[in-house]
């Protein structure tokens, strides 16, 4: 890979600009599926059916809006923790097969969930702290508690099918050779239950990973306003709310390529393979979407119980299903 | 488009994205601040209507620590005194109060004694 592939790949394609317009797709997405869901109408006049919306708000926030600091705030360390964040999610998504160029070797997965899920939840921490207050605190407080159960689940439920789809190649969690091969873990009538325990687990983690309803404690506005945003305003807000819904489309990404197989039984190249990646990524977002408008809101001590039960729960009763399946 | 995937080395792939990183967080930071507002307003810290100052001593004050002392750890001590005497009868409370008005005087004699004794 030289340097043109590096900097296309970090900057058009799958990277920035790709990635940004992405989300803010996603988040008009999420939207519109969600006032529907509530009978409203959702975005509408920004663009051909409110298409624009976000696009929109991202730039009165970045371009009009003020500022709010207090004397204890760090602005710049705030700035420069999320910009880190989605520069970390912008590079994980190199990793894959979206990737028109070459990158990837054994267990690139670890690199891929270090810079997808550890790095962005990390710096959106930092930032929070660097906005002291006592709603601040609390939000990030509960973000942790959550984080101690959702991490783990959302890792074990990518980590089962990637290990599983590798395990017996030269390449050894690699991204690629197991997207490729995953769609034969759900024909396999050994595997399967496998997969399906890993689809329960992984719709349960995203919600608390993406922080949706049931799972939005630490940011619960009746109660802590924002909580961990809740300092946030003008740009440092735009980037929070860009880094979320970038976070929300690598995360699906994730899981349309480890899981569902990407465009797998056909590939990049064709157009039934292009619409399959889309259908595949529209039917992530839609559950999602849908889980959060159905549930409400959990207590912290109620949303951990319910992380441990059907989120990190299945995932490591799949982990112990899926060596069973490897070994004997 | 195919996607042929040669084996790299994990710490090439390592050093690839941390290089692709901050290619993103240079261009990331360049456009954030040639497009940011420079608008900024400077407020007192919201602390639930509180003083800046109720954060500010490194140590509680002794009402805080009378309370928070009461409220840890006497709590049935507490709940005793508010039912014995907040009954809203007034003769309760005056009974309440001019028995210990009677311990304390009769301390206060005693004191008196040992101290004239002493002397």
């Amino acid at each position: 890979m030289d340097v043109f592939q590096l900097l296309f790949a970090s900057l058009v394609f799958p990277g920035l600009i790709f990635l940004t317009a992405l989300s803010f797709l996603t988040q008009y997405i999420v939207r519109k599926l969600s006032a529907r869901m509530q009978r409203r109408m959702g975005p509408k006049y920004v663009g051909p059916v409110g298409i624009l919306q976000p696009v929109y708000d991202f730039l009165k926030l970045l371009r009009a809006k003020e500022l709010v600091k207090t004397r204890y705030s760090m602005v710049r360390a705030a700035e420069i923790s999320l910009l880190l964040g989605l520069s970390s999610l912008v590079a994980s998504a190199l990793l894959l097969p979206l990737n028109v160029f070459n990158i990837g070797s054994p267990y690139d997965f670890l690199v891929f969930f270090y810079m997808a899920s550890i790095w962005p939840i990390i710096m959106i921490i930092v930032a929070s702290l660097s906005m002291p207050g006592p709603y601040t605190s609390v939000g990030v407080s509960r973000l942790l508690s959550i984080l101690t159960v959702s991490e783990p689940a959302f890792f074990t439920g990518l980590l089962v099918p990637v290990a599983l789809a590798s395990f017996d190649t030269k390449t050894p969690l690699m991204i690629s050779t197991a997207s490729s091969k995953v769609l034969g873990l759900w024909i396999n009538p050994l595997t399967l239950p496998v997969m399906v325990l890993v689809t329960i687990s992984l719709i349960v983690a995203i919600q608390s990973k993406l922080m949706l309803p049931p799972f939005n404690i630490p940011e619960a506005e009746q109660e802590i306003i924002a909580g961990y945003e809740t300092e946030f305003s003008g740009p440092l807000l735009a980037l929070a709310i860009l880094l979320h819904d970038m976070d929300t489309v690598v995360s699906a990404l994730a899981i349309v390529y480890l899981v569902l197989g990407g465009p797998a039984p056909f590939t990049h190249a064709s157009v039934e393979g292009v619409l399959l990646l889309v259908v595949k990524y529209l039917v992530v977002i839609t559950v999602a979407t849908y889980v959060k408008n159905v549930f409400g809101r959990y207590r912290i001590d109620q949303a951990l119980m319910a992380l441990l039960k059907y989120g990190l729960m299945p995932a490591v009763v799949a982990g112990i299903l899926g060596t069973v399946y490897l070994y004997f | 488009m195919t996607h042929s995937y040669s084996l790299n080395d994990p710490l090439a792939t390592t050093i690839l994205v941390f290089a692709s990183m901050s290619i993103s967080f240079i261009a990331l930071l360049l456009v954030y601040e040639s497009l940011k507002s420079r608008v900024t307003r400077e407020t007192q810290i919201y602390l639930s209507g509180e003083p800046e100052e109720v954060v500010k001593e490194a140590s509680p004050s002794v009402g805080n620590l009378y309370w928070g002392f009461i409220k840890k750890f006497a709590r049935s001590i507490f709940n005793t005194l508010i039912n014995k005497v907040q009954t809203g009868s007034i003769h309760e409370w005056f009974s309440f109060i001019s028995s210990w008005l009677g311990i304390l005087i009769l301390l206060a004699v005693l004191m008196s004694v040992l101290y004239l004794l002493a002397r």
